[in-house]
Order: structure tokens, then sequence, then C-alpha cells
């Protein structure tokens, strides 16, 4: 089963992001600040790590700056999951080294077809 | 008969030296006064009495009174004619002490016997005093600008932090509404999803309620994050060479499928060479607003026609329906924010009111203007023009455009 880890800071979202992907067929490790989903990265790996941008003390772009570092993190795909909207937003978190972009309000449909596009579907049935 | 007019023109001249308005004396070499006038006793406060075989030392300013002898001197030396204005400010000396600015020009006249000074001796008090008025005037203007500048400068900072301070609260504002929007409209799509069990269909309805209601809430904060952005004058054209039918063409067919809902045909009437220089994202904005508000607005088996073409003005395109149609009184208010149109809608105000006002907004950026024909029963018009060549002067065209 593919591992995803999700950072998120708002308890709601992270559920919600957790029963998609877990519905999906995927296992999920939750994060609820950047510096727990630096640790948990760091841990067992995994195949995917979604990240939202906006978190307190480490937000996902500094995240993402530490996780590139690593050369162990340099073929895993990270996702920027954000509220934010405004022009060139997209733009900055792609050019920033992140593998997608994903804005909130999210569709779940997106959500998972991201997830399949990168990492591939882990349903067996 | 000669010694008359001698004594004629002799008198004459007195009157002359008299009704001068300026102080005429003569003077020796030697500085000794030989001659006054009238306007000469008036202006020093002597009679000639007085001052006849005085030097003109007498009526120069205590102060001044040694170099003026030098002055003297050097000029019998050198004598020219110097007249009024040409030298430096001077000051003379009344009876009484007092001092007062006075222009002098001076002429040398040389005779076999004798050398003498004319002086002609203008006072300059009211002259100067309205100089002095002037100046504190212009001093008092030139303070007056500087302050005002300064309030301007300050004014100007204050905006350019409101600016600032806006575009920072639409950034944070958007942010903080899609955040809960989110969980809302992911939880109300997970439920309709019935991955956790089947939902009766009360439950479904409410749930639909919740995502219907809730998505149109995003629409409305994305629609004022636009406007702002819009009158901020934040939003930035991307200006480029492209042909009007192709963006309409793609617009009207991510549309189709909603017409199509409704068998609402879209016919379109397009000039396929006609380019335009303009943002193209924002004319299919403007384009997909006025289409998605005919289809709106059409009751079924209704027809929507689309048209671009050439005019000496620019580039003119109609969007028109035979939809519920806009009463006159109300065709110019349907452009501003938040209107939505009254008893002739019920039932079709799902929109947010803001479509038009971001679609006229748009049409002006691009340098044109938006209109509407329309009666009701009988179907809208929207028709806007937009200049060809772009509102920006500074746009250069990209090379793979064919004209």
């Amino acid at each position: 089963m593919k591992r995803i880890l999700v950072a998120e800071d708002r308890p709601a979202s992270l559920e919600l992001i957790r029963i998609v992907l877990e519905s999906a067929g995927y296992e999920v490790v939750e994060a609820v600040n950047g510096e727990e989903a630096l640790e948990k990265a760091r841990g067992d790996p995994v195949d995917l790590i979604l990240l939202d941008l906006q978190m307190p003390k480490i937000n996902g772009f500094e995240v993402l700056a530490e996780l590139r570092k690593n050369p162990n993190f340099a073929s895993i795909p990270i996702v920027a999951l954000t509220a934010s909207a405004m022009h060139g937003d997209r733009e900055r978190a792609l050019s920033a080294g992140f593998s997608a972009y994903i804005a909130k309000p999210v569709d779940l449909r997106v959500l998972r077809a991201q997830t399949e596009r990168l990492i591939g579907s882990t349903k067996v049935l | 008969m000669e010694p008359q007019v001698h004594i004629q023109s002799s008198w004459r001249f007195r009157d002359l030296l008299e009704a001068a308005p300026d102080g005429i004396l003569e003077v020796e070499r030697d500085g000794t006064i030989v001659l006054l006038n009238a306007a000469a006793e008036r202006m020093f406060g002597y009679s000639r009495e007085e001052l006849l075989g005085q030097l003109i030392e007498v009526l120069v300013p205590d102060s001044l009174r040694d170099r003026h002898q030098e002055h003297r001197r050097n000029y019998s030396d050198h004598p020219v004619t110097r007249p009024m204005g040409m030298g430096l400010e001077l000051f003379a000396r009344r009876k009484n002490g007092f001092q007062f600015p006075v222009e002098i020009s001076l002429s040398p006249i040389r005779s076999p016997d004798a050398f003498r000074v004319i002086a002609i001796v203008r006072d300059i008090t009211s002259r100067k005093q309205a100089e002095a008025r002037i100046n504190a005037m212009h001093q008092e203007f030139a303070t007056e600008l500087a302050t005002k500048n300064q309030q301007l400068e300050i004014r100007n900072r204050e905006v350019e932090r409101a600016n600032r301070l806006k575009s920072e609260f639409l950034a944070s504002m958007s942010h903080e509404l899609r955040t809960p929007l989110h969980t809302i409209i992911g939880f109300a799509d997970l439920l309709a999803e019935e991955l956790k069990g089947p939902l009766n269909s009360d439950q479904q309805r409410f749930v639909e309620h919740i995502q219907r209601d809730s998505r149109h809430l995003l629409e409305l904060i994305n629609d004022i994050l636009d406007l702002s952005k819009i009158e901020s004058g934040r939003l930035e054209l991307n200006l480029e060479l492209f042909k009007a039918a192709d963006a309409i063409m793609e617009t009207l067919a991510s549309l189709r499928p909603l017409a199509e809902n409704k068998r609402i045909p879209i016919r379109e009437s397009l000039n396929p060479a006609l380019t335009i220089v303009a943002d193209r994202l924002r004319f299919k904005e403007i384009l997909y607003n006025l289409v998605s508000n005919a289809i709106k607005f059409t009751a079924e088996k209704g027809q929507i026609t689309v048209e671009c073409g050439e005019r000496s003005d620019g580039l003119f395109c109609a969007v028109t329906d035979t939809g519920i149609g806009i009463d006159p009184a109300e065709q110019q208010a349907i452009f501003d924010k938040f209107y939505q149109l009254g008893s002739t809608t019920r039932g079709v105000r799902e929109g947010t009111g803001l479509g038009l006002a971001i679609t006229k907004s748009l049409v002006e950026m691009l340098g044109g203007k938006i209109w509407v024909e329309s009666k009701p029963g009988a179907g809208s018009s929207f028709q806007f023009l937009l200049p060809r060549t772009g509102s920006e002067a500074t746009f250069e065209a990209p090379l793979d455009s064919k004209p």
C-alpha cells in the first residue's frame, strides 16, 4: 500500500483529506505542523507528501526546502495545498519545487486524480 | 527778437525743471549744490535756500558719506552718463534723518570753464515697498506650496499604504474565507458520495443544498476578489495578438454543454480572420460571462447568437438571446455591483450579482465600452466594442501572428 504524508494544521481539513485518500486505497500519515511533517518524513519512507502552505512556525515552503536538500527526497512528489488563490501562487509553488499545486476548496476528484497521476493507484482489487 | 526768445526758453526750461516728478540737482566738481528743483525740496525736506551751496553729501546717509565722496571724485575723473536703474540700490537721507531708497541717474555737463553733474533722483520707496510686498507674497506662496506639497506627499504615502493594506487584506480575507469553505464543500461532497453509507432522499436533498450554496458562496468570494483587484488596478493585463474568432470558439466550447442542457442552440457569426490585441484570457472571460448569462436567462428551446465583426472604431461583439429581456428602466443598473434583475427574474437568482460589473470593468480595462439593447419578453443583446490595437501603447506584437 502506498503511503502518503499529509501535513495540515486544521483538524477538519486533515480528516477530510485522510478519508478521501484512505477511501482511494492509500495509507495516510498525519502531521499537524511543519515540524512534525519533517520528523515523520524522515521516519518510515512515504511515496507522496501533501503540504499545506500556511502552517504555523514552519510553513510548507520551508518544509519543502528542507526536504529537497536531502537526496532521499529528490524523487518523491511533494504537493502544495493552499486556500490562497491569488494570482501567481501556483507559479510560485511550482517554481519553488513543488510537484503539483492543489487549491482549496479541494475538488475531491482532483485530489484523487492528482494523487493517482503522481504515484499510481494502489487499489489491488 | 533774439533775447526775447532766450528769455522765453529759459522760463520754459525752469517750468520743465519745476514740473519734473524726479528730484533734479546740479552739483559742482567739489560737490557743491548749485541748483535744485521743487521735487528735490519735497523729497529731501529741505528748502532750496538750505541746500544751495551745501555739499551734496548732506543728502547722503551718515554711514555712506565717506564712500560717496570717493565715488564722486572717481566719477569726475571718468564721467559717463549713467541712466536710472543702472546703479546699485542707493539710499538718500532726508533732513529729518530718515533714509529712503533712491535711484539716481548722472549726466556730466562739460563747459569750457567748469565740470558739473546733473543728478536726477527718484524716490523709489513705494516701488521698494511694492517689491517687498510681492517678495513677501512670493515667500508666502512658496511656503504654502511647500506645505501643500508636503501634505500631498504624506497623502500619497497614506494612499500607497492603504493600497498595500487593501491588497494584504484581500489576500488574507480570501484565504480565511476559503479555509472553512474547503471543509464545508469537501465534507458535503464526501457525504454526497455516500462513502460512509447511503443517504435517504431527504438527506441527499439537504446535502445538495449545502453543496449548491457553499459553491455559490465560493463564487461570490472569487468575484469579489476579482472585482477588488480590477478596481484597485492590480489586475495585470497580458496583451497579445490573437484571432477573436478562435478565442470565442474556445469559450463557446466550454459553455455548449450548459446550453444543450436547456436545448438552446448557440449560433455564431464570426469573421474568422479578425485579430485583436488584448488580454486573451480576459477577452474570453468577458464572453464567458455574457454567454453564460444569456443561457441563464433564456428559456428552453430559445436561441443565442454570438456575433463578432469589424467596425471602423474597433472590434464589435454581440451576444444576443431570446430570453426574458430587460426592462428599459433597469438597463443601466444591471452593470452595477450586486444588482440583480427584479421581478422579471424570479427563480433565476443564482448568480452573484457581480458578473456584469466585472464584465464591464474588464471591457473598460481593455479600453472598450459595453452596453445592452433589450426588449422585455423578446430578448437581450449585450454588445461591446474593443480597440483592436490594445489599450497600452507599449505593446509589441508577437512575430508568429498573421494579420
